[in-house]
């Protein structure tokens, strides 16, 4: 067993009267994979929402490595280390490929208008750096001779491969992978589950809403069945999915989804 | 030849209005109404500065740039947090605000008279006294502010400014506090749109309060459009043909009475027809939704 690093406790979110999240209890350990499944409405994404501060819960706590940090903006949760893939991608358009992913670095100095302006030469050497750096990433996942096209022209499966080397520039420890899969092609289905693999051998804390069964069956060590913004259950992958009460969720959602 | 080198004047002064509108709203993507407010503070503070505390020209402008940027917060940062139109519509009060300020303080402004007999600006010891010299003079002070607008495009902060145009969840995703991004956009904006308001009222040697109407706004924010928002260039190339066009339309031999009007019909005309025909503008990297 790993260490814990992100822990959801009596989370509870309600939009008007539908408990959207009603009072969620889970851990998510370093160097895992862990699904999140569910029929739609379940509170998967909803469940994001609170842990990256997009939304504020109603009751309940988010820790991270122990510390609170529910009630804090997106920005901040980021530079923790929590890193978001959103289901729609949301990459620069106008910016090429290299460029999103030296967005993605922390800390720059050359960010703020007068260290760009007067610190040039260190400004310089950190993003010769940087590029250095983010032709690794971008060679990670595929996608190194891409790096001067405008993100906006690659197809939706680049996309995601981009946006998810974008969080890995930007050092992120715990990543939420909000369908990472969904609309991606085939081919490209392998490389990313590949990646993901990789992200959790190296002991980050990889958390993914998942609809196929076959992705969460490869991919993931742990699975959590969400219904009604609680949890139905909880445990090994191929336990969880064995459960007729899941499969017949699961048969639902396939029947719409393959 | 006097002629020509007053158009250049004036070409070289709105270069600088149109960039500086162009770093927040072309690359920043914040449409913004208010930016012939932020030029005429940054004419009255130059002029008051010199007038008043009996300072130079070029120290009463190096206090005007931060003075304008400053009182552009008073705007940006209840308003930074509006979504899209009311950040558009709250932009266009504080300009309407402002001008009806610089109107009705008569006791610092002389309101609708107007300040005249501005000091003539002076450089080492000699005085800018004639178009010419002011020519160079203007182009020389522009170049300067045109510079600093390209290096700070050209960084990580410019790049970090499109990042929040293209996607504002995305950027806070990754850690950029986006409200403070945004603001220090539209505060550089607005301190560096000081300096034409600086460089106008030294060449006009008087300024009244409608020089810095909304009209004014819509001008150079036609400019950058026309030009090509979230370019370099298409702001320097917009405000070109806009202050060219009417001295150009000068040349067709037609009445007084009727190419002052003739003159807002083609600007208008010319707007629909490019957003038909280049909705990016002339050199234009980015498209208003």
């Amino acid at each position: 067993m790993g260490e814990v690093a992100l822990e959801c406790r009596g989370l509870r979110k309600s939009f008007g009267g539908v408990h959207a999240v009603d009072g969620l209890d889970l851990s998510f350990e370093s160097g895992t994979v862990t699904a999140l499944v569910g029929p739609n409405g379940a509170g998967k994404t909803t469940l994001f929402h609170l842990i990256c501060g997009a939304l504020r819960c109603d009751n309940g706590d988010v820790l991270y490595r122990g510390r609170r940090i529910n009630g804090l903006p997106p920005w901040a949760t980021a530079r923790l280390g929590i890193g978001r893939l959103f289901q729609d991608v949301r990459v620069f358009g106008s910016l090429t490929v290299l460029e999103n992913l030296l967005v993605g670095f922390p800390d720059q100095e050359g960010e703020a208008p007068l260290v760009a302006l007067l610190g040039r030469g260190r400004v310089s050497r950190r993003e010769a750096d940087h590029k250095v750096k983010a032709l690794q990433w971008l060679g990670l996942v595929g996608l190194a001779d891409r790096s001067s096209a405008l993100a906006g022209s690659l197809s939706f499966g680049q996309q995601k491969l981009l946006a998810i080397a974008r969080l890995l520039a930007g050092g992120a420890d715990v990543l939420l992978l909000d369908e990472p899969t969904a609309g991606v092609h085939p081919t490209l289905v392998d490389r990313l589950l590949t990646v993901i693999r990789r992200l959790a051998g190296e002991g980050r804390t990889v958390i993914l809403i998942e609809h196929n069964t076959s992705v969460v069956l490869g991919v993931a060590d742990w699975v959590y069945f969400l219904d009604e913004g609680q949890v139905a259950s909880f445990g090994l992958p191929a336990e969880v999915l064995a459960d007729p009460s899941v499969r017949a969720a699961f048969a639902g959602l396939g029947g719409r989804r393959q | 030849m006097n002629y020509i080198w007053h158009i250049l004047v004036m070409i070289s002064i709105y270069a600088v209005l149109a960039a500086s509108l162009n770093l927040v709203a072309g690359y920043t993507g914040l449409l913004s109404l208010c930016h012939a407010a932020f030029y005429g503070i940054g004419a009255y503070a130059t002029t008051l500065l010199m007038m008043q505390m009996g300072l130079g020209f070029f120290p009463a402008m190096a206090l005007a740039v931060p003075l304008t940027a400053l009182l552009s917060l008073l705007i940006a940062i209840p308003s930074l947090r509006l979504r899209g139109d009311y950040f558009v519509l709250a932009t266009l009060g504080f300009q309407i605000i402002v001008f009806s300020l610089l109107y009705n303080c008569v006791r610092l402004t002389r309101g609708p008279y107007g300040i005249p007999g501005i000091p003539i600006p002076s450089l080492f010891g000699v005085p800018v006294d004639t178009v010419f010299k002011y020519f160079l003079f203007s182009t020389t002070i522009s170049t300067g502010a045109l510079a600093i607008l390209w290096l700070l495009i050209r960084s990580p902060f410019g790049r970090l400014l499109r990042a929040v145009r293209d996607d504002e969840v995305a950027a806070a995703a990754l850690g950029k506090n986006v409200p403070a991004v945004k603001t220090m956009a539209f505060a550089l904006g607005a301190g560096l749109a000081a300096i034409p308001g600086a460089m106008f009222a030294g060449y006009m040697r008087y300024i009244d309060p409608t020089s810095f109407t909304v009209g004014e706004t819509i001008f150079i924010l036609s400019a950058v459009v026309i030009g090509g928002a979230g370019s370099f260039w298409g702001p320097l190339v917009g405000s070109a043909f806009l202050v060219a066009l009417p001295e150009a339309l000068r040349l067709i031999q037609i009445p007084d009475a009727v190419a002052a009007n003739l003159r807002q019909v083609t600007y208008g005309l010319l707007l629909v027809v490019l957003m038909r025909i280049r909705p990016r503008g002339i050199m234009g990297e980015y498209e208003f939704k």
